[in-house]
């Protein structure tokens, strides 16, 4: 009989994830603070470029300096949160798929969910989350606004609909990586970093055929720049539930098809045989 | 009553008492894509149905060590793959320990160990002991199973020589007893093994061997290996199950695989210098008054071979000894090729 992933066990195996991490980082004060340093200065110019762009023009695009500095740390949250969760390559799964490491996986007495999502690195990972906190109060401290008690709430609901659009987003295109896992090996990072590069670009003042197609079709404006306007009490309140719908509709249209994909993968594939099998 | 309720009762009272692995009928059939010489073949390039197996049956009682031996591209692999569920048959139907490795992946996994001899389950960039401890973790071992198994590990494979080493440190036969170890923390009833010698040098092969010897006679391990090795199988199985083109081409004994291509045995004759020529015998080779020669017992019986070797003037000494197990298989996939031809 197989035991079920109480939530106890859940932590203990995120419990074991972050101490490997953590020993990792630990190995020799050489290693740890090339790690640290090589993070802070890519988090650094992640931010740095737009950020100075708008100061020095007072704001880009109808957004003040520091509501541009809010969405970029928004942005660095987002994605440090999912780089951190995700450090098996759990964000990358076309990877997974191309290498052949899902064979890992099926002999894992887990469910594939509950072993995509315990792979975290809480520590060599965390440099992008951290600044973006940092980053978030910087720029709360400068704007002048009164926020609800609720506002923590919604930035919590936001913060997680932004992810799970990046998430699906990403199973979505990697369901591709079960049909030809060897041209589709980056698919997912193309996908992450296509985002990465997009979410903070301001749309404020663009035209709609730059902004809609960035808030639907390539959903990158959901998430940072259309959950900043929310959080800022920018939009209508009835725009404020879109992207939690958009991550809805997205996930189970992930799921769907991620599932599909994983079927034929163990009905039909096979590394040797199948065109465009996985490497090992 | 629910479908997958009436399943799983037919499938309990079908699966005979003491069956770790029953195959029924079980077909994989894969799309191979065939390109030609030229540019044409750019253009043209086309799909083939390959078939890996083909309709394969066999069962494989708690308790026996079954060597799976075959030619590369025989459908060795493949069986291990569908075995341990990381793969479907296209027909047919396989129960591992009363489960279905597809609907029951979970439940089989905590009572069974897999281990492919070229790709590691250790964690790279961790010492040994580390894995140890994410395994025992993730298939939720409790600890004094993890502690004696541990234990017995570093006693039988000496592990506690390497547990502080980084994986990727390690040589090979080290990798290779730290993943053997690794696989058997959890007691599995029922251990896969795809190719475990590969690559290993005398020693190393020679441990794993006698552990896998030790693990199935004391603890009753239920053991499917895979090896180009035929004398290793030899050594450590009793019974070999052999594949040719997708298809079970011999399940049995050793002995009896000897007699499908003849009761064939070698024998040394050393002489004072002078070439015997035993009739009905093959010389196979020799120098300096040693020569070996192959002969057929279904023909020539000992006795009589050995009356033979009696009459032959300036005998020294004779060696008989069987065809090595090698030797045999090479005959029989030669055959089997020709067949095919």
């Amino acid at each position: 009989m197989v035991d079920k992933v109480s939530l106890k066990r859940y932590f203990k195996l995120l419990g074991i994830y972050a101490r490997m991490d953590l020993a990792s980082l630990m190995r020799d004060g050489k290693f740890m603070a090339i790690v640290m340093a090589a993070d802070l200065v890519s988090n650094l110019s992640a931010v740095s470029g737009i950020f100075f762009l708008a100061w020095k023009f007072g704001g880009i695009g109808g957004m003040e300096r520091f509501e541009v500095l809010f969405m970029l740390a928004y942005g660095n949250i987002v994605m440090g949160f999912l780089n951190m969760m995700g450090g098996c390559n759990a964000l990358f799964p076309s990877r997974i798929i191309g290498r052949g490491q899902w064979e890992h996986m099926f002999i894992m007495p887990l469910p594939y969910g509950v072993q995509l999502t315990v792979g975290i690195f809480p520590f060599t990972c965390s440099g992008t989350f951290i600044s973006g906190i940092v980053l978030l109060i910087a720029a709360l401290c400068n704007l002048k606004v009164h926020l609800p008690w609720w506002w923590p709430l919604l930035l919590i609901l936001q913060l997680a609909a932004s992810m799970v659009i990046v998430v699906s987003l990403s199973y979505l295109l990697s369901s591709l990586a079960f049909y030809a896992p060897v041209q589709c090996e980056e698919i997912s990072s193309t996908v992450i970093y296509g985002i990465e590069q997009t979410m903070t670009f301001p749309l404020s003042g663009m035209p709609g055929y730059v902004k809609y197609p960035l808030l639907t079709l390539f959903p990158a404006g959901l998430t940072a720049w259309f959950p900043t306007m929310i959080l800022l009490g920018k939009t209508a309140v009835f725009e404020n539930i879109y992207p939690a719908v958009f991550a809805l509709l997205a996930a189970f249209t992930a799921a769907h098809f991620f599932k599909k994909g994983f079927r034929y993968y163990v009905k039909k594939g096979i590394n040797r045989y199948e065109s465009g099998g996985h490497r090992s | 009553m629910l479908k997958k309720e009436l399943t799983d009762m037919n499938q309990a009272a079908t699966v005979p008492e003491g069956a770790a692995v029953i195959a029924e009928s079980v077909s994989k059939t894969f799309t191979q894509w065939q390109r030609k010489e030229g540019a044409k073949g750019i253009f043209r390039q086309q799909k083939r149905m390959v078939t890996a197996l083909k309709d394969v049956s066999f069962q494989i009682h708690k308790g026996e060590f079954v060597a799976y031996a075959g030619p590369n591209g025989a459908g060795k692999s493949t069986t291990m793959k569908l075995l341990s569920g990381m793969l479907q048959p296209t027909e047919g139907s396989i129960s591992v320990l009363g489960m279905s490795p597809e609907r029951d992946r979970m439940a089989l996994m905590k009572r069974i160990g897999v281990l492919f001899g070229n790709r590691t389950e250790l964690w790279w960039d961790h010492p040994v002991i580390q894995s140890f401890e994410w395994k025992k973790v993730v298939w939720n071992i409790p600890d004094e199973i993890y502690t004696r198994n541990l234990d017995r590990m570093k006693e039988l494979l000496e592990i506690d020589r390497i547990q502080n080493t980084f994986a990727r440190e390690l040589s090979l036969g080290q990798r290779m007893r730290a993943d053997l170890a690794m696989m058997l923390l959890h007691s599995p009833e029922l251990v896969l093994l795809d190719e475990p010698t590969l690559g290993l040098d005398v020693v190393a092969k020679r441990q794993m061997i006698e552990f896998l010897k030790k693990i199935n006679r004391e603890d009753g391990v239920t053991i499917l290996v895979t090896s180009h090795d035929m004398d290793d199988l030899e050594e450590m199985a009793r019974r070999i199950m052999m594949i040719s083109g997708g298809e079970l081409a011999y399940d049995g004994d050793f002995d009896g695989l000897r007699r499908l291509t003849g009761n064939m045995t070698h024998f040394t004759v050393t002489t004072d210098g002078r070439r015997p020529e035993p009739e009905g015998c093959r010389l196979l080779g020799g120098e300096h008054g040693v020569f070996e020669f192959e002969t057929d017992l279904t023909h020539t019986s000992v006795r009589d071979l050995l009356e033979m070797l009696s009459k032959v003037d300036g005998i020294r000494d004779v060696e008989i000894r069987r065809a090595p197990i090698e030797q045999v298989i090479a005959r029989l996939y030669r055959s089997w090729k020709e067949e095919k031809c």
